[in-house]
């Protein structure tokens, strides 16, 4: 359906006439062609205020090349390193899985291996669920119980001590748990009864 | 000009080559910052960082290897997940056979292993270091959530993928593990039958293992990755300097 033609226009409006020699301004000047744009709208960046007073100084370095070169020579240096652990070192393998044989010691992975320590000390309850559970939660819940501005040490003496003895003690549970762990998970000397421990 | 010099410089003038490299080597800042913002692969960075973050000693590329290491951890493990069956009964054949007769299978699996384990330390010490960097600080504070659950699926993933040999060593370290849910308050009897599938580790258990190790964890991982990283974009970059 065309829309209905307003009988006073004419259909083609006629060329409006070209201004005679009309004086170029500035803004003429500056317009440029759209085609010979080099930018585009990327980005709104709100700005500081509406005089800048001071530039601040600019600490900002290229990323290619300063920041992708760190980054790969720390790649290559991990695939160097886990290539030759994989051709020196074999992955763990014992026999076959055997529910009617208990292993000597049985060890869980090495990151809980500080919770199975706490479980000779706690009740499972503690040591096993609530410990982890609150661990976690605990550790989310960090930004919002430590609510100072400072971001350097000295300023964050208490979170800082805190968060030190934490890892502490989850290092020498799980060092403890590794090394000092024999069999029937009791107390043993590494250099008397061995390493009852695999990766 | 030598032989491969004339070859390189067609391969370069060539129409598939430039389909493929949208511009010649950035050798200044202009093409450098093009070609960070317009690569699929770099534009995660942005085109410039502040000084701070170049450090080595500041970050140690702690993050940044945890991410890489999920990379290889996930080509290691699909090249794996070719020769291997989640059954009790095949698994540990499966293994022994990777180990003899698959090519690089050895090494492959070596790989796996020691890189999980590097990856749950790394993402520990990549905790350290946000944490003695205040980073967590606003407006980061959720970042470090998001943080917190990828460390959780870091682990579960490595735990997961621990009973897969189906030796020994991962029968009684998830049997060990999977005790400790079983005291969990209230819902300990349900927990332990969700995860094992039973009341003891066995088929049931290695299926489902199996299962959240190769397809949901890694997929969760890598969704929360993603936020991770858009959130330090967003964010203004990595937190410092001291």
């Amino acid at each position: 359906m065309s829309e209905p033609r307003d009988p006073q226009r004419p259909a083609v409006p006629a060329a409006a006439p070209a201004p005679p020699e009309r004086r170029v301004t500035e803004i003429d000047k500056q317009r440029v062609p759209m085609a010979a744009k080099p930018y585009r709208l990327l980005a709104l960046v709100k700005q500081d205020a509406v005089v800048r007073v001071q530039k601040e100084p600019d600490d900002t370095v290229m990323t290619w090349p300063h920041l992708l070169v760190i980054e790969f020579f720390a790649a290559a240096m991990i695939s160097v390193f886990l290539l030759l652990m994989g051709v020196f070192a074999n992955a763990p393998l014992e026999e076959l899985a055997n529910p009617n044989v208990t292993p000597e010691v049985a060890k869980a992975p090495w990151y809980f291996l500080g919770l199975q320590e706490l479980l000779t000390y706690f009740h499972p309850t503690v040591a096993g669920a609530l410990t982890p559970v609150l661990v976690l939660v605990g550790a989310a819940l960090i930004p919002y119980v430590d609510r100072s501005p400072g971001n350097r040490p000295s300023e964050r003496k208490t979170a800082v001590v805190l968060f030190s003895i934490f890892c502490i003690l989850g290092l020498v549970m799980t060092f403890f748990a590794i090394f000092f762990r024999g069999p029937g998970y009791s107390p043993s000397l590494p250099w008397v009864s061995g390493l009852h421990f695999a990766l | 000009m030598s032989f491969f010099e004339r070859v390189d410089q067609g391969i370069r003038r060539s129409a598939v080559w430039r389909s493929l490299f949208r511009q010649p080597y950035p050798r200044d800042e202009r093409s450098r910052a093009m070609a960070v913002m317009n690569s699929v692969w770099l534009h995660i960075h942005p085109v410039r960082v502040r000084q701070h973050a170049v450090k080595f000693a500041y970050t140690f590329c702690l993050g940044g290897l945890s991410f890489f290491l999920f990379l290889v951890l996930t080509i290691t493990g699909v090249y794996l997940m070719f020769f291997y069956v989640p059954s009790s009964n095949l698994a540990y054949t499966n293994i022994l056979e990777i180990q003899s007769e698959v090519v690089f299978g050895l090494l492959t699996r070596n790989i796996h292993r020691w890189g999980a384990h590097l990856m749950v330390f790394f993402v520990f010490l990549h905790m350290m270091r946000v944490f003695y960097h205040g980073a967590y600080k606003p407006p980061r504070e959720f970042n470090w959530v998001v943080g917190v659950i990828l460390l959780f699926l870091t682990l579960m993933l490595s735990f997961s993928g621990y009973l897969l040999p189906w030796d020994q060593i991962a029968y009684w370290a998830i049997t060990i593990g999977t005790n400790m849910a079983g005291f969990a308050p209230l819902v300990n009897t349900p927990t332990k039958l969700l995860l094992l599938g039973g009341i003891e580790v066995g088929q049931n258990t290695l299926l489902r293992f199996y299962v959240l190790h190769v397809v949901f964890l890694p997929l969760v991982a890598a969704l929360f990755l993603a936020v991770h990283f858009w959130r330090i974009r967003k964010d203004g970059g990595i937190s410092g300097p001291l």
